[in-house]
């Protein structure tokens, strides 16, 4: 266990004189998940795009199991048995899964045309290794996100890597899934002594299934150490977190009681397609209410249909006492509805216009004078909602896309503020952000709240429910299998909810229906 | 930290400054070696009106071509459409007499036919490549058989002058169109929230309909926006020379956009461009057929030398991206 997979010495690398690495140390051994901890900008991603050949360095050494190497590109490195699985996804959708696994490395037959059957063969193999059923043949756009993210996975195994750089890989894995692949990766890192470097923000991975951690915070390595302490406890999650912050911030409570007012929304029997049937729930001026379930519990059409985003196929919806049938976002969007939407790269982003046309995009109309736009207008929308959450940029100007991922998740929230909603839709509102902050957007959320805002949050994450909702409804399978107020939340009557098993909470107090 | 701060924004200024002002650097340098070469003759003012003169028509049209591509799409048709719409303008001049009758009908039968492009792209969910693919064939076979594979003329004084007039006697009126198209589409792209909405569209057309913009709707204007753009450049055509032809007027003119467009820096891709610098686009494109005329090069080269200047520009724009 002990000889040295990785041993980076001193690493240094400056971005335009500022620097983001200041000598750091960090050395990996064989057969351990290492954790590589901090906040969005401490500068993990760039000392693993380092060692992945994505960026060069400006100084360092770096050791590959004793030997020292150089750093040349991405493919050599690749083959020196480094692979990276990066956060955002990697596959091909128009190509099927074996194809995807093997895509650059094709085999041939003794034709020379390509071995469709011994590629088949191969990646079943490896799919019965990660004791998952997909089949190769099967179109990569037809499957889940989950399951996309385990084809990525699996080509990392067929490249025989030594070492596996993952960076946040379950940000879009449902919780069995993630059991299932960190069950994997034990499995590869103890038996068949594969290094893996783990970059993730949910402590609690973390802390289950890694051996090893270490911190980085601005630029510099503060901490590490071994996940199991000398008393035989795991460490405390909220130890990590103090370190990556510097501070204590999981313990900051955010939720505060306040009176709720009269019902804004109020859903009756809204199906959407194959997806959601027959929901129905209300919701109060200043209520936050959390929707909750696994991958394919169809809380995400839910709350699109809302927006106008998904037609929907029957129910009615009321809004401030009015009927509403949204047509398109920009119906919803006329008639008081907020979205911010999952996936911020793919849904919320707008790369090539500036942080201040982000945020002003929304709300255009108001910085108008004449039939012109007023830059003076437009520029004090983008720095009150700057200052309001604290958007950290050098100049409004940059593009958004210069942001770290929390400071765009600001930035892409802020941009409703001026919109003044009634209903505020959250879609995973803090996916991929930083633990600091995570902090920020949830304070944001309470905030509005308390001015009357009504907010529905749908979060795959029972914590996040928890620390800010005043109710939660659950999803199974596209209906709302139960409901939750603030003094029933618990992870466990979340996770028994969403798996669609019987509810324990008193029934008098929550109403459940058992599926199936 | 208040030093690398500011030298990191210096050097975003400078990626920002290349960004920007790379194309107008090329320009520079090609008037630079033309007047090596030729001296006062390239740098007199005549010269330089015949430059912008030559291009105008395809450069007006370029800047509507510019906002179609920035929103994600493209128009093929444009070259054939103008010439059936100065088809229907020249006809209605000699039918009535009047030359702003005729000038109406080329805006609103150029808007129409746009409109219906636009609506067929966005509400028929076909690649605007392949509608207006198709929509170039149409036209152009309209336009011969209705004109038996000839031309149509006009002897029209006061639609001759829309184009031929000269301000202060030196200065076209067709050249002014050119700049006043420059300055209007300028103050769409930058100024309006219309402009700010197709930008948004051509970048991330899902985070735009999820801000709630009526993204159908912003495609569509960027059509006919492009529409009237050839309805001025059909006027401007066909005023010049008293006749448009149908088999040879407007050919490859909107491959001439596309490239102008490009050589400012449009992306294909969309989200990315700059009117002014589609304006350069169109100088430089000018100033590769002056040049190479002036120093005695065979004009039969002259689109090798352009196509080699397409690629060669966006080469740097890229390379000053990546720095």
């Amino acid at each position: 266990m002990s000889e040295l997979a990785l041993n980076m010495r001193g690493m240094v690398k400056r971005y335009g004189g500022i620097p983001v690495l200041k000598e750091v140390d960090f050395a990996v051994r064989v057969g351990e998940i290492h954790a590589l901890l901090g906040e969005n900008g401490a500068g993990k991603t760039t000392l693993m795009n380092i060692l992945g050949g994505v960026v060069q360095m400006d100084a360092g050494t770096v050791e590959l199991f004793g030997k020292p190497i150089t750093i040349e590109s991405t493919r050599s490195m690749q083959e020196k048995g480094v692979a990276f699985i990066h956060q955002e996804l990697n596959v091909v959708n128009d190509l099927t899964v074996y194809e995807n696994m093997f895509l650059g490395r094709e085999l041939r037959t003794r034709f020379g045309t390509v071995d469709v059957n011994a590629m088949c063969e191969e990646t079943e193999r490896i799919f019965n290794l990660m004791q998952v059923q997909v089949n190769p043949r099967a179109l990569v756009g037809s499957l889940e996100t989950s399951t996309k993210q385990i084809v990525e996975i699996a080509r990392s195994l067929l490249m025989n890597a030594k070492i596996i750089i993952m960076d946040e890989p379950t940000t879009s894995l449902a919780q069995h899934e993630i059991d299932r692949v960190f069950q994997l990766m034990k499995n590869l890192a103890h038996q068949h002594q594969v290094a893996i470097i783990f970059i993730s923000h949910k402590l609690g991975e973390v802390v289950a299934f890694c051996d090893y951690y270490t911190v980085l915070r601005n630029g510099e390595k503060v901490a590490e150490g071994p996940i199991t302490q000398e008393d035989g406890l795991p460490i405390d999650q909220a130890d990590i977190a103090r370190m990556m912050v510097g501070q204590d911030v999981l313990s900051v409570e955010v939720f505060r009681e306040r009176p709720l007012g009269e019902v804004v929304l109020k859903v009756d029997n809204l199906s959407v397609g194959r997806h959601v049937h027959d929901v129905s729930f209300n919701l109060k001026k200043g209520e936050i209410l959390g929707i909750t379930g696994l991958l394919g519990d169809g809380k995400e059409q839910l709350v699109r249909s809302l927006f106008g985003d998904l037609p929907n196929d029957g129910g009615t919806i009321e809004l401030c006492g009015k009927p509403y049938q949204p047509s398109h976002p920009s119906h919803g969007k006329k008639s008081g509805l907020g979205f911010l939407p999952a996936n911020r790269k793919e849904n919320a982003i707008i790369k090539d216009l500036s942080i201040q046309s982000n945020i002003t995009i929304v709300c255009l109309e108001q910085c108008k004078s004449g039939p012109a736009l007023s830059f003076k207008l437009e520029r004090q929308m983008a720095e009150k909602a700057r200052e309001e959450l604290s958007i950290k940029a050098a100049s409004l100007d940059n593009p958004i896309t210069s942001l770290s991922g929390g400071n765009q998740q600001k930035a892409v929230l802020s941009k409703w503020l001026d919109a003044n909603p009634s209903v505020l839709i959250l879609s995973n509102p803090t996916q991929g952000v930083d633990v600091g902050a995570k902090n920020e957007i949830y304070a944001q959320i309470m905030k509005l709240a308390e001015q009357g805002v009504a907010t529905i949050i749908t979060s795959g994450e029972a914590k996040e429910i928890m620390k800010i909702c005043d109710r939660v409804l659950v999803m199974y399978h596209g209906r709302v299998c139960g409901e939750l107020d603030r003094s029933q939340m618990t992870e466990e009557n979340i996770m028994i909810l969403s798996t669609g098993g019987a509810c324990t909470v008193d029934r008098s107090e929550a109403k459940c229906s058992t599926i199936n | 930290m208040q030093h690398n701060q500011l030298s990191r924004d210096h050097r975003a200024g400078m990626r920002k400054f290349m960004d920007q002002y790379s194309i107008m650097l090329i320009t520079v340098v090609m008037i630079a070696i033309a007047t090596l070469l030729q001296g006062t003759t390239f740098l007199s003012l005549s010269n330089f009106i015949n430059i912008i003169r030559s291009n105008s028509v395809v450069g007006i049209i370029a800047f509507g071509m510019s906002l179609v591509i920035i929103s994600g799409h493209i128009d093929l048709s444009v070259g054939a459409q103008m010439v059936l719409v100065a088809s229907v303008s020249i006809d209605v001049v000699n039918r009535t007499g009047s030359a702003v009758l005729g000038v109406l009908a080329a805006f609103a039968f150029s808007c129409t036919l746009s409109l219906m492009t636009g609506l067929i792209v966005t509400k028929g969910r076909v690649p605007s490549f392949i509608v207006t693919l198709g929509l170039q064939y149409i036209y152009r076979s309209i336009l011969i058989y209705s004109l038996n594979g000839g031309g149509t003329t006009t002897s029209n004084a006061g639609y001759a002058s829309i184009s031929n007039y000269s301000l202060f006697g030196w200065l076209p009126l067709q050249i002014l169109y050119f700049f006043i198209m420059a300055a209007i589409f300028w103050f769409v792209s930058k100024r309006t929230v219309l402009g700010r909405h197709i930008y948004a569209v051509g970048s991330n057309e899902k985070a735009a309909r999820l801000s709630g913009i009526k993204t159908d709707r912003i495609k569509i204007i960027s059509f006919v926006l492009l529409g009237a753009t050839i309805a001025v450049a059909a006027v401007a055509e066909s005023s010049r020379m008293g006749s448009i032809n149908s088999t040879s007027s407007g050919v490859s003119y909107e491959l001439n956009a596309i490239a102008m467009a490009v050589i400012g820096g449009v992306a294909m891709e969309g989200g990315k461009g700059r009117i002014t610098n589609t304006m350069f686009g169109a100088f430089i494109f000018g100033l590769i057929n002056n040049i190479l005329t002036l120093i005695g090069v065979n004009t039969r080269l002259v689109n090798a030398f352009k196509g080699a200047i397409i690629i060669v520009a966006v080469l740097l724009q890229r390379k000053s991206k990546e720095r």
